[in-house]
């Protein structure tokens, strides 16, 4: 993965002078391409296609102008008219008025805040590509001019064309993957971070109410601790706090309880190790949404594991050494929040081990032999050998596996949705006044607040505060895990 | 892997040369081989129980017996299969999620070879800014968005469409090319420079050349991008919102069975629904075990 190297090898800070010197050489050509440019070069400034034009290239010179008229139309009958409503997202709220001729109330449409963000979106986007083809074009034309001026042969649009599954064979790869991409990532997150600074929520929903800007004021609500003021304040951090330890729990438990039966089914005597393997890698075939809303059932209040644990006298231990309120009549597993925190941990586990346990068992069959062979020779026992050799190699092969694991469990929205949903009923009234409960993580948070409460600015800030918590955990495992030099240690 | 199991095998016979402590040998023997018994009951149990109720004739959830008490009976996989009514679609829905992963699955993992070839093999201007922005974006977690692109999706009026379903699953697919590219970075360059001198074009090399040496990582591609939507739950609950059932996917129609009036009534055909899911996938799964492994530990220790 050499070229992977190169991305993360570099440390941060390099990178980031690094960037901004590619900016600064990407705008240092244009303005050379413009002031040493002749008079194509000049007028692609305004008319795109001049350039093209001038070295005989008419197809492409034709096609780039097709561009900036459709640009032009796009920008007087799209853009204009969403963007002069940016600033306040609309002002005519939708009206009825009485229609004497009809002796109906007809509706007046008024404008739809939401759909000016989008198409606004959108067309700041647009304009956006539009200024890079812009600078293309012209540094095109000025790369043309000097080829000309040297003589070098102008390629015909028919040898454009071709080059397009030869040379330039990468523009029609990434063309589909990265329109998805724009679609599905880049428009969607501008949208996030748009609403996050608006009052879009249940009391301002398009099109019979209009949103505005709001500034910073939902952060200042998620961010202010006295809880007198905002239960918000107070349910993020309690959230944020049992997110933490739920991707750390999870992580490593998983990733400990995967090395240990791994080693547990490859030791030597053991008879059957494939059946045995085989046998846990069908608890990961069945789908999430069947076992965990099984598993769910199998713990209820008033579930088999229940009536088996009254039968043999356990709830009445449980009582008599306080881990059960005296009051129930069963072990609340998914509850009451210290049990069913300590149940969702449980039952990950029963998730996760399997699929850990495919993967050590393919990382310890690589461990080089060499070392144990010698740590042998030295007297190490077995202990000493797992710990010394076995988990130093381990960790660092599946270093980096393990941050990405970290961020997808801060965002294991499935875990927590299907265990809990419709069954966990907080008595926290706080929280309940956040729309939270103790067992949520940010993001089933989030999904509880737009898809039940329609919360959308809350629910846009929480996702751009997970963003930037998972985003900081990535680029400390990527510095870290994948520094220079590293890599050799074990080849 | 058979082959390293045999190889770790060989050497931890020579370590039973080297020291000899048999009877220590035979303890630990005993007490392993029992973990692995009672590791394996936990982890089947639920599975157990899943398949035992998919039998029961008793239609509720049944709180005071594990095997069904009041018999067994075929009638839930009948209601399941060839009986639909206002809350089973089961035909319907396994039509439509088979139909949703087929064409994720196709486009994602055509996405993910073009992009990572195209990283791997080819070098061109703006190639380290595009790979560095792809790998801060992949960062934002789609769960996250997913207001966002519901709200775009409606815009275009592709909810409660199987093509904005299948939109949503494969869309953005392409910023996934880490664990290829690291594939395809391994196959040597001579291998692609030969070609070129032999006069082949790009297009060529990536049909005659690349694909072909990538089998096992094509295979673990389109595995995990037909499982993905498969599986999915949150997507689909967020997009196929219009109580038609007959649109639904398997997860969204399983889920409802569970809902406060309907589970008394439905849960032992949740469990028959839910067992006849898993029998692809499980099959799928023990066949292509091999190169599942190989494809997440790969990526992984190739960094």
């Amino acid at each position: 993965m050499a070229s992977n190297k190169e991305v993360h090898a570099k440390t941060f800070g390099k990178a980031f002078v690094n960037f901004f010197k590619g900016i600064a050489n990407y705008f240092t050509d244009f303005g050379k391409a413009i002031s040493k440019g002749d008079l194509a070069v000049k007028l692609s400034t305004v008319l795109m296609g001049a350039g093209y034009f001038a070295r005989k290239k008419f197809v492409v010179g034709f096609l780039t102008m097709l561009l900036e008229a459709a640009f032009i139309f796009m920008c007087i009958f799209y853009a204009a008219p969403n963007l002069a409503k940016f600033g306040t997202l609309g002002d005519t709220v939708r009206s009825t008025q009485f229609d004497p001729l009809t002796m109906q109330n007809t509706v007046i449409e008024g404008d739809n805040s939401f759909l000016i963000l989008l198409n606004s979106v959108i067309a700041l986007f647009a304009i956006f590509v539009f200024i890079l083809l812009w600078i293309h074009n012209i540094k095109r034309a000025y790369e043309l001019q000097q080829d000309s001026e040297k003589g070098v042969h102008i390629a015909t649009f028919a040898e454009d064309f071709k080059s397009l599954v030869n040379g330039r064979f990468n523009i029609t790869l990434l063309a589909l993957p990265t329109l998805g991409v724009i679609l599905m990532n880049v428009i969607p997150i501008l949208i996030l971070i748009a609403i996050a600074f608006t009052n879009y929520d249940q009391m301002h929903m398009p099109p019979s109410a209009l949103f505005t800007w709001v500034g910073l004021a939902n952060f200042k609500n998620i961010l202010s601790l006295s809880s007198g003021s905002s239960a918000f304040g107070y349910a993020f951090f309690k959230v944020l706090g049992w997110t933490l330890v739920w991707a750390f729990f999870s992580t490593f438990t998983c990733f400990l309880g995967g090395i240990v039966l791994a080693k547990l089914i490859t030791y030597r005597k053991v008879k059957f190790p494939k059946i045995w393997r085989t046998l846990f890698v069908v608890t990961i075939a069945v789908p999430q949404f069947v076992t965990l809303l099984l598993v769910r059932y199998f713990f209820g209040d008033t579930g088999i594991v229940n009536s088996f644990c009254t039968g043999i006298g356990l709830t009445e231990f449980l009582k008599s050494i306080g881990l059960v309120a005296n009051h129930l009549s069963y072990i609340p597993f998914l509850t009451n929040p210290g049990w069913a925190k300590f149940m969702i941990i449980m039952i990950n586990i029963w998730v996760g081990v399997p699929y850990q346990m495919l993967i050590a068992t393919g990382v310890l069959l690589n461990i080089p032999e060499s070392q144990i062979e010698s740590a042998k020779l030295d007297g190490a026992n077995a202990w000493q050998i797992f710990w010394h050799i076995t988990m130093p190699y381990v960790l660092f092969v599946e270093g980096p596996t393990l941050i990405t694991d970290f961020v997808r469990n801060i965002n294991n929205f499935n875990v927590i949705y299907l265990l809990t949903q419709d069954t966990f009923v907080t008595t926290n009234q706080t929280l309940a006044n956040a729309n939270a409960k103790e067992v949520d993580l940010l993001v089933t948070w989030l999904f509880r607040l737009t898809n039940d409460y329609y919360n959308y600015k809350m629910a846009s800030v929480i996702g751009i505060i997970v963003f930037v918590i998972c985003a900081v955990f990535s680029l400390i495992a990527f510095s870290k895990f994948l520094s220079g030099g590293r890599e050799e240690s074990y080849q | 892997m058979e082959n390293a199991i045999s190889k770790h095998d060989n050497y931890e016979q020579k370590e039973l040369k080297l020291r000899s402590k048999k009877k220590s040998e035979t303890a630990t023997t005993i007490i392993i081989n029992a973990l692995i018994a009672i590791f394996a009951l936990i982890w089947i149990i639920p599975i157990v129980w899943l398949l035992v109720t998919a039998f029961s004739k008793y239609r509720g959830i049944d709180t005071a017996h594990f095997f069904p008490a009041q018999g067994w009976t075929l009638d839930n996989f009948k209601i399941v299969l060839f009986e639909p009514d206002s809350v089973v679609q089961y035909i319907a829905w396994f039509k439509n999620t088979f139909i949703i992963a087929l064409f994720s699955c196709i486009i994602s993992t055509a996405f993910v070879l073009m992009v990572s070839y195209t990283f791997s093999c080819m070098r061109f201007k703006g190639r380290h800014a595009m790979m560095k922005f792809s790998i801060i974006l992949n960062m934002f977690p789609g769960v996250l968005s997913m207001i966002a692109v519901y709200f775009v999706m409606k815009q275009l009026g592709l909810t409660n469409s199987h093509v904005g379903m299948v939109i949503v699953y494969s869309a953005g697919s392409g910023l996934g090319y880490l664990i290829c590219k690291g594939f395809m970075d391994t196959i040597p360059t001579s291998i692609r420079e030969a070609a070129r001198l032999d006069g082949a074009s790009e297009v060529e090399i990536f049909f005659k050349i690349i694909l072909p040496l990538s089998k096992p990582i094509i295979v673990y591609t389109v595995i995990s991008s037909f499982l993905a939507p498969w599986a999915d739950f949150v997507f689909a609950k967020l997009m196929l919102n219009s109580g038609i059932s007959t649109d639904w996917t398997v997860a969204i129609g399983l889920y409802n069975m569970l809902g406060k009036d309907l589970k008394s009534h439905y849960f032992s055909i949740f469990c028959a629904g839910g067992l006849l899911i898993s029998i692809p996938i499980s099959v799928l799964f023990i066949l292509m075990q091999k190169y599942y492994v190989a494809g997440v530990t790969g990526g992984a220790s190739k960094g």
